[in-house]
C-alpha cells in the first residue's frame, strides 16, 4: 500500500512538486510575515532594552514606552535620588514624532538627553558623536544611508532643523527608529519647561528593585515606577498588539491558501487515480486503506511543503537581512514550531475531501473495457 | 459445515433503478459450481453476465436471493466485511487487464497478497513461482506500460492466483487481445486452474473455449436458460477465417445487407478498413 502509493506520487511527479512548492510558498508567506513582525516588535524595544536600568520612573499610570507620552515634575525625581539605595538617576525627555530627512519621513523615538550624560545614549556608533548638544541630533546609520544623508546634513523634527552629528547602530526599525537630541531643544519643541519624562534609576548593587519601585510610588506622589524587566515586557505587549491583527488574519489566509492547495492536488491525484483505486477495492482493498493512501498523500505533500519553507525560513533570512538591512526579521522557534502543528492540521483538514470520493469510487468500474 | 460446493446462488436477482426505468439485469438465477470446476457464462450482449460475475465476487449486493462461496454466505454480511472475502476467496481477471501502473510486474502479482495474513513476504515464493509458469521472467521488474497485451493478462492471471484463492472470475479476459494471443492466454489459465483444483468462472465470446468448458450457462435477458450445443449458427470471421457463433458474437458489421461477423476487434478493424481485399477474396 505505501509502496503503491509512492510509486502512483512519483508517476504523478510534477503536479506533487508543484503542489509541495504552492504548500511551501504559503508557509512561508505566513514564517515571513511573522518574522517580519516579530522582527520589527523587538527592535521597537530595542532603545530600552539597551538602556537596561534596575528602574523606570514616569508619569502615574503609565507603564510603557511605545506610543506613550509621559511628563513627570522634575523635582519628583529629584526626590528620588535621594532615596537610600538609589545610585543614579538618568532623566531622559521623549517623544514619538516624525523625524524628516532628505524627503524621507521616519516614525522615531526622538530621546532628549541630558548634555554631557551618555547614560541614555545611544549604545552603538558608527561614527561621530554619542552626546548631542543643542542643535544637533544623532540619527540611525541606516537612516542617513537610506536617506542620502550623513555627517553635517540637515534634518528637522517638528519643523525645527537640526544638525547630524553623530550615526548610531542597532537604532532603526521600519516602525520605529531611535533619535537623539539635547535635553534643551526638545524641552523647546514640547513647551515642557521642568519635567521628564522618564528617569532612569539605578541601584547600588544587591538592592531589590521589584521592593526600591514600590517604595518609590509610595513615597514619591503620583509617579509610576517599573522594575525593568516588567518595563520592557510592556512595551514588547504594546508593540505586539499593534500587529497582531493583521498577523494573525494573515496566518488564517495563508494556512486556508495551504489547505486549499493541498486539497486541489489530493483531488486532481485522486480522479486521475479514480481507476486504479477502483481496481484495488475490487480486489479486496479496504475503503479505509485507500483512504489512509490518500492521507499518507496530502501528508507527504505537506511535509515537504513544511520542510522547504522551514529550510528557506532558515537559509534565507538571514541573507535577507544582509541585503535588505530595513527590515529586521527574526524567525523564532514558536513560529516554526506553531506552523508545524498548523501544517499537519491542514494535511488532515485537506485530506477530508478526497476522502469522500474515495468512497464514491465503485469498483464495477474495474470491470469496464 | 463444510460445503461441497464451491459457489450456491438462490434465486439471485439483480435490479437497477425502479418503476419503468427499471432493469433486471439478473433475474432469479439459481445455479451451484464445484470445486474446480470451469463453467462458462455466455449469452448476448447485455444479458446480465458482468452483474452475475459481480455478486458471484462479493463486488455487488443482490437485490433478491443468497449467495454462498465456500461455505460462507456473502448476501449476509456487512459492506465492510465483503473486501476481506474477494481478498481471500476469489481472483479477478478483467478484460482492460487493470494492472497498477507505477508498480513493477512483481509488485503487481505481489499487490493482494497484502490483503491476507502472511502478506508480501511470505507470498513471494508464490510470485516467483507464477512468475516461472507464466513465462514473464525477464519482464519481472518491468512496468505495465512496457508489456504487450498477452504479457499484461498473464501478469493479471498471476495477480489473481497469488492469494491461493479457490474461485477465479474473469469477464472476457482475451477481448482486448487478438485471437491468437487470446487462445494463449486462455490456456494459460486453465492450465493453472485445473493444475490447481481451482474453479473458473468465465465471461467469454469465444467458442473454442466451449469444447473444454465442464459447463455452459447461458444467458438471456437476466434469465438462465439451457442451451443445447447444437444451437449455434456457425459463420466465418472472414479475415482470420474463424468459426464464430453468430447468436452470441460481439463484433460485427453491416454493409449492404450483409452481415459480417469478427473473432476479435482487431479482425474488425482490419475488415473495416478494407472490406472488399476479404470479401472477394
Ligand atoms: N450500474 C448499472 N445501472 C443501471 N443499469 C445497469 C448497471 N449495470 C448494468 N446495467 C444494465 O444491466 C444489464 C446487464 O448488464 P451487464 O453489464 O451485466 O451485461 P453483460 O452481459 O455483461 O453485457 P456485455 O456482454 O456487453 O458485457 C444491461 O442492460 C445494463 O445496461
Ligand atoms: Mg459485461
Amino acid at each position: 500500500m505505501m509502496r503503491w502509493t509512492l510509486k502512483s506520487l512519483g508517476t504523478q511527479i510534477a503536479s506533487t512538486l508543484a503542489s509541495a512548492g504552492g504548500v511551501a510558498g504559503a508557509f512561508l508567506f505566513v514564517l515571513f510575515l511573522e518574522a517580519v513582525f516579530l522582527g520589527e516588535s523587538k527592535q521597537i524595544v530595542a532603545y530600552i532594552e539597551h538602556m537596561e536600568p534596575d528602574i523606570w520612573v514616569m508619569q502615574h499610570g503609565v507603564s510603557n514606552m511605545h506610543m506613550a507620552s509621559s511628563f513627570v515634575w522634575d523635582w519628583k525625581l529629584d526626590a528620588v535620588v535621594e532615596m537610600d539605595g538609589v545610585e543614579k538617576v538618568t532623566s531622559i525627555l521623549y517623544v514619538n514624532t516624525m523625524v524628516r530627512a532628505g524627503d524621507r519621513d521616519w516614525f522615531t523615538y526622538v530621546v532628549g538627553l541630558v548634555e554631557g550624560d551618555k547614560r541614555a545614549g545611544p549604545w552603538a556608533m558608527k561614527s561621530g558623536s554619542a552626546s548631542p548638544g543643542p542643535g544637533e541630533i544623532v540619527i540611525p546609520a541606516l537612516f542617513a544611508e537610506s536617506s542620502g544623508a550623513g555627517l553635517g546634513s540637515s534634518v528637522s523634527v517638528a519643523d525645527k532643523k537640526f544638525t547630524v552629528v553623530g550615526l548610531s547602530l542597532g537604532t532603526f526599525s521600519m516602525a520605529n527608529s531611535v533619535a537623539f537630541v539635547s535635553f534643551g531643544d526638545l524641552v523647546n519643541i514640547l513647551s515642557a519647561g521642568g519635567t521628564v519624562s522618564y528617569g532612569l534609576v539605578d541601584l547600588e548593587p544587591g538592592s531589590d528593585a521589584a521592593a526600591m519601585a514600590r517604595r518609590i510610588e509610595a513615597e514619591v506622589e503620583k509617579v509610576s515606577a517599573l522594575p525593568h524587566p516588567e518595563f520592557v515586557r510592556n512595551d514588547f505587549n504594546m508593540a505586539m498588539r499593534m500587529g497582531v491583527d493583521v498577523v494573525a488574519f494573515m496566518r488564517v489566509i495563508g494556512s486556508a491558501l495551504a489547505v486549499a492547495i493541498i486539497a486541489f492536488t489530493a483531488l486532481v491525484q485522486v480522479s486521475r487515480r479514480r481507476r486504479e483505486l477502483a481496481i484495488a477495492k475490487a480486489l479486496g482493498v479496504t475503503n479505509r486503506s485507500i483512504y489512509f493512501s490518500v492521507v499518507l498523500q496530502t501528508v507527504l505533500i505537506t511535509t515537504a511543503g513544511y520542510a522547504v519553507a522551514l529550510a528557506l525560513a532558515l537559509g534565507v533570512a538571514p541573507m535577507i537581512s544582509l541585503f535588505v538591512p530595513e527590515v529586521t526579521l527574526l524567525v523564532s522557534t514558536g513560529s516554526l514550531l506553531r506552523m508545524g502543528a498548523v501544517a499537519l492540521v491542514v494535511a488532515v483538514i485537506a485530506a477530508m475531501v478526497p476522502a469522500y470520493m474515495v468512497n464514491q469510487v465503485d469498483p464495477l468500474t474495474a470491470f469496464q473495457g | 459445515m463444510a460445503s461441497s460446493k464451491l459457489i450456491r446462488a438462490d434465486g439471485v436477482s439483480k435490479h437497477f433503478g425502479t418503476g419503468h426505468t427499471q432493469v433486471r439485469a439478473v433475474d432469479g438465477v439459481s445455479l451451484k459450481i464445484g470445486y474446480g470446476e470451469l463453467v462458462l457464462i455466455m449469452g448476448p450482449s447485455g444479458s446480465g453476465k458482468t452483474t452475475l460475475l459481480s455478486m458471484l465476487g462479493g463486488l455487488l449486493r443482490p437485490t433478491q436471493g443468497r449467495i454462498e462461496v465456500a461455505g460462507t454466505e456473502i448476501t449476509v454480511m456487512k459492506e465492510a466485511e465483503l473486501p476481506d472475502v474477494r481478498a481471500r476467496l476469489v481472483g479477478f481477471v478483467f478484460q482492460s487487464f487493470n494492472l497498477m501502473e507505477a508498480l513493477t510486474v512483481e509488485e503487481n502479482i505481489l499487490f493482494p497478497a497484502q490483503l491476507i495474513p502472511g502478506g508480501i513476504a511470505a507470498a513471494r515464493p508464490r510470485a516467483r513461482e507464477l512468475i516461472e509458469r507464466l513465462n514473464l521472467r525477464e519482464r519481472r521488474d518491468s512496468l505495465p506500460k512496457t508489456l504487450s497485451g498477452g504479457e499484461k493478462q498473464r501478469v493479471a492471471i498471476a495477480r489473481a492466483l497469488i492469494n491461493e484463492p479457490p474461485l477465479i472470475l474473469a469477464d472476457e479476459p482475451t477481448g482486448n487481445l487478438d485471437s491468437r494471443t487470446g487462445q494463449e492466454v486462455m490456456m494459460i489459465l486453465f492450465d493453472i486452474t485445473r493444475d490447481e483444483n481451482r474453479s473458473v468462472v468465465l465471461v467469454t465470446h469465444d467458442p473454442r473455449v466451449e469444447e473444454i468448458a465442464d459447463r455452459i450457462l447461458w444467458l438471456e435477458d437476466g434469465k438462465l436458460r439451457d442451451r443445447k450445443s447444437e444451437d449455434h449458427s456457425w459463420v466465418r470471421d472472414p479475415v482470420c477465417g474463424m468459426r464464430i457463433d453468430e447468436w452470441t458474437a460481439v463484433h460485427t458489421w453491416e454493409r449492404s445487407d450483409s452481415k459480417y461477423v469478427f473473432c476479435s476487434a482487431r479482425c474488425k478493424e482490419r475488415f473495416v478498413e478494407a472490406p472488399d481485399q476479404y470479401v472477394n477474396a
